[in-house]
């Protein structure tokens, strides 16, 4: 008789195997990395150029990103588009403060001309005025759009004071959109796409006389020196709230800054992450949205930057359960600087964390994905057999006191609009 | 090609078994064959509010989240006006606590007070945050019951209005539960790495003692056929007038679902479709302009939308934009751009067919269609597709008197 009431016994994950891209170095800063073990016909190629954010005004980098691909001397927008549908492919292109990434998938016997094509007519950008004029419009627009979310101006507000008095602070006013020049674009995509390519990464089963040419494709624009990232932030404390009369709900941005995985900290302070607020049962959805019924969901991540990182707990409530929610949060936070965390609830934790590893580590794209969050700050795998072992190890006084050195309430930016 | 086996257990429940040596996991899906549309019109919203309690502990387990979580694995679900669907991802070892928890579900639910309390008031915050407090979101609310008088589509899955999920009892949560949620209404998916026979005993073991129950009959409203162009104009506090224009169409399971799919990719996918080419970038008419198609279990909608540019009326987009569909009806899309469009289409199939749950998910759906075999024959019937079938689509579909218009009026 079939016993509902017990588990089925669980098998712990012990250990992981993790494969590790091939890496050919295009110059002494330029790596260009290849996981060539694919089980179908899919490829992609990912392209990193240092032309984020941090760069220029946010207007002019943002519009030479989303113009990349808007004519060459010799084709036209539409030509270029139609010639990608042609080869069955897709791209993405990414922006944010520290670079943009372009990713090209396609089945593997298309992914060489898609590369071709898509790269040549980034390099050869013109620029044409009318894409300017249209591409202008439809950003203001986005931006009108935006602005009346409450997520949009809790999340402005809290990059302003996390990323205070940094080469990041800047934030796009709408004025911004009625003071462009073509030349700013041009020297934009001249400095930083011509010349700033800094990381490429291939997936797909292609044949290695294709992998030479993409690399020799490359060479041209590849960045000659390394990269550096600002590392000194120092987000500005306090509670800061922006009304808007007709929402019927509250975005809450509470942060502070914090590191990347280069911290000594960071694998003690994912875990804490986790448990805080990181997975379904995390401690805030438990009681914001599990116990309370505040909000319809609620969480907490690292970001990372190149030198450094902040900390971030993000939810829309209810208006009003705007000042319950930011008591809950903060009583949250509290518990972990001065409560043991329960065994039960570490051992699942744990057991949570090594699942999604190996999830995380299913799959070739996975695999590439998994190297390239940890070669950005020049670590290997091994950082994930580390991390690994620690999960394993780590025990609740280590996350009581690695919470009470980091999640200090008043150290925090309290943001909420709504 | 997606490989799979498929059988019956005696209380009816369908199972499909569909190994993968190459992935350390494994994906448990459960496909349970109702939606908005098995709804009672003054109890709307019913079927995702459900969804919600589904994860609020069972007859013999208490958390359901939080055993799983312990095995490793993670799960979610999602409502739509056709289907409610559950997933759990799990370590392939620990696939065993998924069908534990996944089978015990399906057997009787808690049912308590204080799951029903918190999860009509999560329901009530997610309304707000997806259709209340965002510029456009309330435009499903009001494209609905105007495109559809009779059928149940004309509510959205969230709900008519937020006081049908206020209002739900406990009762309606007992019967919704004991008439839907049962073996034969149900098709559970198991993907990833294991042992056939192995997962066939365990399926029969925690799966093989639910009491069958009768597949519910479904006799929904048929929505008449439309005589007259209908339109509605809404002001809301938006930044720009906006434009959704819906067409009626076959249901999933006729060929204009096909058809209707490569012309919407046509029309509105991207930046070199036919509309952006022509009413965003040389007429200038809108900032933004799309096409999709709902894709629905009945007959669905192909929908046209967009913002208009500053200083443009709905009048002056209404008329080129018919003069574009009425091309498109004289000489349908040209072979190039059709080529390219399938061509789009086999690449994104082999992405998703990357993913363990997105087999899982579509080889439940395609046997909800009537065979999961569908995943593997639904690329030949893209390829088939000609510009002569695609002009039959646009003159049966692009017709004045077979089309809603919303218009959303900024009052800004």
């Amino acid at each position: 008789m079939l016993d509902r009431n017990t588990a089925p016994a669980i098998q712990k994950i012990q250990k992981i195997n993790f494969v590790e891209p091939q890496v050919l170095w295009i110059n002494d800063s330029v790596k260009l990395l290849w996981m060539q073990d694919v089980p179908n016909e899919t490829s992609r190629i990912d392209l990193y150029f240092n032309a984020g954010l941090r760069q220029d005004r946010n207007v002019i980098v943002s519009l030479c990103s989303s113009l990349l691909l808007s004519g060459t001397k010799q084709k036209s927008s539409t030509q270029i588009h139609e010639q990608i549908d042609q080869l069955g492919a897709y791209f993405d292109i990414g922006l944010s403060h520290e670079g943009v990434l372009i990713s090209i998938f396609a089945l593997k016997q298309n992914l060489l001309e898609a590369f071709c094509l898509i790269f040549d007519s980034i390099q050869e950008a013109i620029f044409p005025d009318k894409e300017i004029a249209e591409k202008v419009t439809e950003k203001r627009e986005r931006f009108k759009i935006s602005s009346a979310k409450v997520g949009f101006t809790a999340q402005r507000k809290f990059q302003e004071k996390i990323f205070f008095n940094t080469p990041y602070d800047e934030l796009t006013q709408i004025s911004d959109f009625d003071n462009i020049s073509k030349k700013e674009i041009v020297d934009f995509h001249d400095k930083w796409i011509k010349k700033g390519l800094y990381k490429i990464a291939v997936v797909g089963n292609i044949d290695s006389k294709e992998l030479e040419t993409i690399r020799s494709r490359c060479k041209s624009t590849c960045i000659t020196s390394p990269i550096t990232y600002f590392t000194d932030f120092c987000n500005s404390p306090g509670v800061f709230h922006a009304e808007k009369k007709s929402a019927v709900q509250s975005a809450i941005r509470v942060g502070k800054t914090l590191f990347n995985k280069t911290h000594d900290d960071f694998f003690d302070f994912s875990i804490l992450n986790t448990i805080l607020g990181d997975y379904f049962g995390s401690r805030l959805m438990k009681n914001i949205r599990e116990d309370k019924g505040y909000t319809y969901g609620i969480g907490s991540a690292i970001a990372e930057t190149g030198g450094s990182g902040y900390f971030i707990i993000g939810s829309e409530v209810g208006t009003k359960h705007r000042e319950a929610s930011l008591d809950e949060i903060k009583k949250e936070i509290e518990s972990l600087n001065t409560l043991s965390i329960g065994k039960s609830e570490l051992g699942l934790v744990k057991n949570y964390l090594l699942g999604q590893m190996l999830k995380a580590a299913d799959g070739p794209y996975a695999m590439m994905d998994l190297f390239l969050s940890v070669d950005a700050y020049s670590l290997d795998m091994e950082f994930y057999n580390r991390y690994i072992e620690r999960i394993h190890q780590i025990h609740s006084d280590e996350l009581k006191s690695i919470s009470k050195k980091h999640l200090q309430w008043d150290s925090m930016s309290i943001v909420s609009a709504g | 090609m997606v490989e799979f086996q498929r059988y019956k257990l005696e209380n009816g429940l369908t199972v499909l078994l569909h190994q993968d040596k190459t992935t350390p996991m494994a994906v448990v899906n459960t496909l349970y064959d109702v939606g908005a549309r098995d709804e009672n019109e003054q109890k709307t919203g019913f079927a995702h509010l459900f969804e919600h309690l589904m994860f609020g502990g069972s007859i013999n387990i208490l958390e359901f989240d939080k055993e799983l979580q312990k095995a490793g694995g993670e799960s979610n679900a999602f409502t739509s006006n056709d289907i409610t669907n559950y997933y759990e991802t799990v370590p392939a070892q620990n696939i065993e606590t998924a069908l534990w928890l996944e089978s015990d579900r399906m057997l009787s639910l808690a049912f308590t007070e204080k799951s029903l309390e918190v999860q009509r008031n999560v329901v009530i915050e997610e309304f707000k945050q997806r259709y209340l407090n965002q510029p456009y979101g309330d435009v499903w609310l009001e494209l609905r019951p105007l495109a559809y008088e009779k059928h149940p589509y004309k509510w959205a899955t969230i709900g008519k209005d937020i006081s049908h999920i206020e209002n739900a009892t406990m009762s309606d949560v007992k019967s919704f539960f004991k008439k839907y949620y049962n073996p034969s209404n149900a098709i559970l998916c198991i993907s990833g790495n294991f042992d056939n026979s192995i997962i066939r005993k365990q399926v029969e073991t925690y799966f093989g003692g639910i009491p069958g129950g009768l597949k519910p009959a479904r006799i929904n409203p048929q929505e008449p056929k439309q005589e007259e162009f209908k339109c509605k104009s809404i002001d809301r506090d938006v930044p720009a007038n906006a434009f959704y224009y819906a067409f009626n169409m076959g249901p999933r399971k006729s060929s204009d679902y096909y058809l209707g799919d490569i012309m919407s990719d046509a029309v509105g996918k991207d930046s070199s479709s036919i509309l952006n080419i022509a009413l965003k970038k040389e007429l200038e008419l809108v900032t933004e302009i799309s096409a999709f198609i709902t894709g629905s279990l009945d007959d669905g909608l192909f929908i046209i939308s967009g913002k208009l540019s500053e200083g443009i009326s709905f009048e002056e987009l209404d008329k080129q934009l018919w003069i574009e569909l009425d091309k498109i009806k004289q000489t349908g899309v040209d072979a190039e751009k059709l080529i390219g469009i399938k061509n789009k289409i086999s690449t994104a199939k082999a992405f998703q067919e990357q993913g363990l749950l997105n087999r899982s998910i579509n080889l439940s759906f395609f046997e909800l269609l009537g065979d999961a075999n569908g995943i593997n024959e639904e690329p030949l019937i893209y390829q088939k597709i000609e510009t002569t079938d695609l002009i039959v689509f646009a003159k049966n579909t692009f017709v004045k008197t077979n089309c809603s218009l919303l218009k959303v009026c900024t009052n800004a």
